[in-house]
C-alpha cells in the first residue's frame, strides 16, 4: 500500500516537473519577452513596453487575425455539417459494424498530416486524379482549378480535423436514449421537431466539444493554407513565424503568440461556462 | 546499487571516447552534403564529424546567435547571412595559409560585396534565381525580362518563391533599383509594382517552386536554377531564362563561428571540401554548381555545358548578389504583410 502511494507520488511529481520545465517555463519566457523592447543586436532588450500589444490592433495585423479566425469558423461549421450526420449514422448502425467504421475514421490519422496534405495535392492538381477523371469522362473541357483556391484549403482543413468532430458527437449520440425519440414521435412530433427539440439539445455537449476541438487546432494549422491555398494570404501562424525568423522581432512575435493563447483560453472559458449552464438546465 | 553504477558507466563510456578523439561540429542545410564526403574526411584525417542540419538561413542564424557561435565549427550561411553575421561579429576570420586548396576556387565568386576579400567566408555552392516557364503554354520569346511576369495572359498562372527579399527584389529591379535597396520610398515603389502582379500569382511556394510548374497549375514564374534543372529533367518543356535586367545570384559559403572550439579542425574540414574530387561529388549530389573551378574539368560535358547550372560569366556580371539590408528588413516585412492581407 505504502509502496503504491510512493509510486503514485513519484509519477505525479515527474509529470508535474516535466510540464513545468517544458510547458510552463517556456511559455512564461514568451510572456516576459512580449513585454520587452526589440533589439536588432540581440533579439530583445530589458526595457519594458506594451507597444507590441498595441501594434497588434493596427489594421494590417488585425486583418491577419480576423482572416485566420474566419478560416477557423468556416472549418468548424463545415466539419459540423459533415461530422454530425456521420456521427448520427455511426451511433445507429449495428453494433458489430461500429468498431470497423470507427477504425476507418481513425486509421488515416496514424500517418503524418503533412504527408496526407501532399496526397491531397496529388488528388487536386491540374494534372491530378480528380481532373484526369473529369477530363476522361468528358465532363469538363480543360482542367478545373481546385488546388491553390479556398476550396482546396477548406477540403484540407476539414479532412484533417474531421475525427475531432466525429468522435465527441458519436460519444454523445450513442448514449442518447432512443425511448425519448419514440416518446416524442408518439406525442405527435414530426421528424424535424424530434430533431430540433430532442436530439439537437441533448447532443449540444458533443457539438460544443467537437467545435472547440476543431476550432482551436485549425488556428495553428498554417501549413495547410500554405500548401493547398498557395500561401497568398497571411495567417497568424505564418505571421508569428515571420516575426521570429525574418524580421528578428521576438517581442512582437511573442505578443502575437500570447494574444493567440488568450483567444484560445477565452474560447475554452466560454465553452466551460456554457456547459455548466447546460448541465444545470438538464438537472432542473 | 552496483547495477546502477555499471549502467551509468556504460552511458558515460561513449562520451569519454568522443572526448578523447578530435572532432569538428558541422552545421549544414539538409541534404547538402553526401555522406561519402564526410566518411572520406574522417578516414583521411581521423577527425570525427558531428553533423547536424537546418532548413532555413533564419533558423540557423537564430540558433548560432543564441549560443553566440559556440558549439558549431563550420556553418553554411547564404550570401546575405554571411554579410549579416560578419557585421554582427559572429564570425571568426579564416586563416588562408591553412587552406592549401583555396586556388581551386572560381575567381568569379570571390571578393564579393557581402565579404570583400573573403576574410570570413569560403564559397561552397552557388546558383541563381531567374525566370521559369512552360514552353507548351508560353512562347519562349515572351520571357526575356522580369517585366514579362506582368503580362495579362499569365493571369493566375505564376509561381513565386515565398521569400520577401526575392519577390520585392523583382519589384526593385524593374524600377531600376538594387535588390539590396534600403530606402523606404524605393521599397514602397517595389511594393506597388508587386501588388499589381498579385492577380497573376497563383501560388507562393515555400518548399519547392518546381511543383506548381510540374502540376501545370503554374505556367511561369521565378525559380532557383537547381529546381528548374530538376523540373526540366522530368518535363522538358520547362525552361529557365536569365532576364535581361539581370538575375539574382546567391552563394552558400562555409564560415567558422567566432567562438568555435575546434578552429583547426574546421580549417582542415573546409580545405578538404575544397578538393576538386569532393566538390564534384557534392555538385552531383546537390544539383547546384560548385564554387570550385578545377572540379569542372572532372565533370561530364553535358552538365558542364548546361547554362542552367553554369551561366556565362557575362550573365553573372549583370546579376546581383543579395546583401543584408539591416533594419530595413522591418520595412520589407511590413509591406509583405500588406501584400498578403491585401491592405
Amino acid at each position: 500500500m505504502n509502496e503504491n502511494k510512493g509510486f503514485k507520488n513519484t509519477a505525479i511529481t515527474v509529470n508535474m516537473l516535466w510540464i513545468c520545465l517544458f510547458v510552463l517555463v517556456p511559455n512564461l519566457i514568451v510572456v516576459v519577452i512580449s513585454f520587452l523592447e526589440r533589439d536588432p543586436a540581440g533579439f530583445f532588450r530589458w526595457e519594458p513596453t506594451i507597444s507590441h500589444y498595441i501594434d497588434l490592433f493596427d489594421p494590417v495585423n488585425a486583418r491577419v487575425f480576423t482572416h485566420s479566425l474566419s478560416y477557423s469558423f468556416g472549418t468548424t461549421l463545415l466539419t459540423l455539417a459533415v461530422g454530425y450526420p456521420f456521427g448520427w449514422f455511426l451511433s445507429r448502425v449495428g453494433r458489430r459494424r461500429r468498431p470497423l467504421l470507427l477504425m476507418l475514421v481513425i486509421v488515416p490519422f496514424w500517418t503524418s498530416s503533412l504527408i496526407r496534405t501532399y496526397a491531397l495535392v496529388i488528388l487536386m492538381k491540374a494534372n491530378g486524379v480528380i481532373n484526369s477523371l473529369l477530363l476522361t469522362l468528358g465532363l469538363v473541357k480543360g482542367p478545373v482549378s481546385i488546388l491553390y483556391t479556398d476550396v482546396a484549403v477548406y477540403v484540407g482543413l476539414v479532412y484533417s480535423l474531421l475525427p475531432f468532430m466525429i468522435l465527441p458527437l458519436y460519444a454523445v449520440l450513442e448514449k442518447l436514449d432512443t425511448r425519448l425519440l419514440e416518446a416524442a414521435r408518439d406525442l405527435g412530433a414530426t421528424r424535424v421537431q424530434v430533431f430540433m427539440k430532442v436530439v439537437l439539445p441533448l447532443s449540444l455537449p458533443g457539438v460544443m466539444a467537437g467545435s472547440i476541438m476543431v476550432f482551436l487546432p485549425s488556428l495553428g494549422l498554417f501549413y495547410i493554407p500554405d500548401l493547398l491555398g498557395g500561401a497568398k494570404s497571411m495567417l497568424v501562424g505564418n505571421f508569428i513565424k515571420n516575426q521570429f525568423l525574418t524580421s528578428g522581432n521576438w517581442p512582437f512575435g511573442s505578443a502575437a503568440s500570447v494574444f493567440l493563447i488568450l483567444v484560445m483560453v477565452s474560447m475554452m472559458a466560454i465553452y466551460l461556462l456554457v456547459m455548466k449552464r447546460f448541465n444545470r438546465s438538464v438537472m432542473s | 546499487m552496483k547495477k546502477w553504477m555499471i549502467f551509468i558507466c556504460i552511458l558515460l563510456l561513449p562520451a569519454a571516447v568522443l572526448a578523447a578523439k578530435p572532432s569538428v561540429y558541422v552545421y549544414n542545410w539538409t541534404e547538402y552534403m553526401p555522406d561519402e564526403v564526410l566518411s572520406a574526411f574522417q578516414k583521411e584525417t581521423g577527425i570525427k564529424v558531428v553533423y547536424s542540419t537546418y532548413e532555413s538561413n533564419e533558423s540557423m542564424y537564430a540558433k548560432v546567435k543564441l549560443v553566440k557561435g559556440k558549439g558549431y565549427d563550420v556553418v553554411f550561411p547564404s550570401t546575405y547571412f554571411v554579410h549579416k553575421m560578419r557585421n554582427q561579429g559572429l564570425l571568426a576570420p579564416i586563416d588562408r595559409s591553412k587552406l592549401t586548396n583555396f586556388k581551386h576556387l572560381d575567381p568569379m565568386l570571390l571578393d564579393k560585396p557581402y565579404d570583400p576579400g573573403n576574410r570570413y567566408s569560403i564559397p561552397y555552392v552557388w546558383g541563381s534565381t531567374a525566370l521559369a516557364y512552360n514552353a507548351d503554354h508560353v512562347t519562349p520569346g515572351q520571357m526575356t525580362s522580369w517585366k514579362d511576369l506582368w503580362r495579362p495572359e499569365l493571369k493566375n498562372r505564376l509561381v513565386m518563391n515565398d521569400d520577401l527579399r526575392e519577390v520585392f527584389g523583382i519589384g526593385l529591379i524593374i524600377n531600376g533599383y538594387s535588390v539590396n535597396d534600403t530606402n523606404p520610398d524605393h521599397i514602397r515603389t517595389a511594393f506597388e509594382s508587386v501588388k499589381k502582379l498579385m492577380p497573376n500569382i497563383r501560388v507562393f511556394s515555400g518548399d519547392s517552386p518546381k511543383q506548381p510548374l510540374l502540376n501545370l497549375e503554374a505556367h511561369a514564374g521565378m525559380i532557383w536554377n537547381g529546381e528548374a534543372y530538376m523540373a526540366a529533367e522530368e518535363y522538358p518543356a520547362i525552361r529557365y531564362a536569365y532576364p535581361k535586367e539581370g538575375a539574382i545570384f546567391w552563394v552558400d559559403s562555409m564560415v567558422i563561428p567566432k567562438n568555435a572550439k575546434n578552429k583547426d579542425a574546421a580549417h582542415r574540414f573546409i580545405d578538404f571540401i575544397l578538393k576538386p574530387e569532393m566538390a564534384k561529388l557534392i555538385c552531383e549530389y546537390v544539383g547546384y554548381a560548385p564554387a570550385n573551378r578545377t572540379a569542372l574539368d572532372l565533370m561530364d560535358r553535358s552538365l558542364k555545358d548546361n547554362p542552367m547550372i553554369f551561366p556565362d560569366p557575362s550573365v553573372v556580371k549583370k546579376g546581383e548578389f543579395q546583401m543584408d539590408v539591416g533594419e530595413a528588413i522591418l520595412v520589407y516585412e511590413r509591406y509583405w504583410e500588406r501584400l498578403k492581407t491585401g491592405l
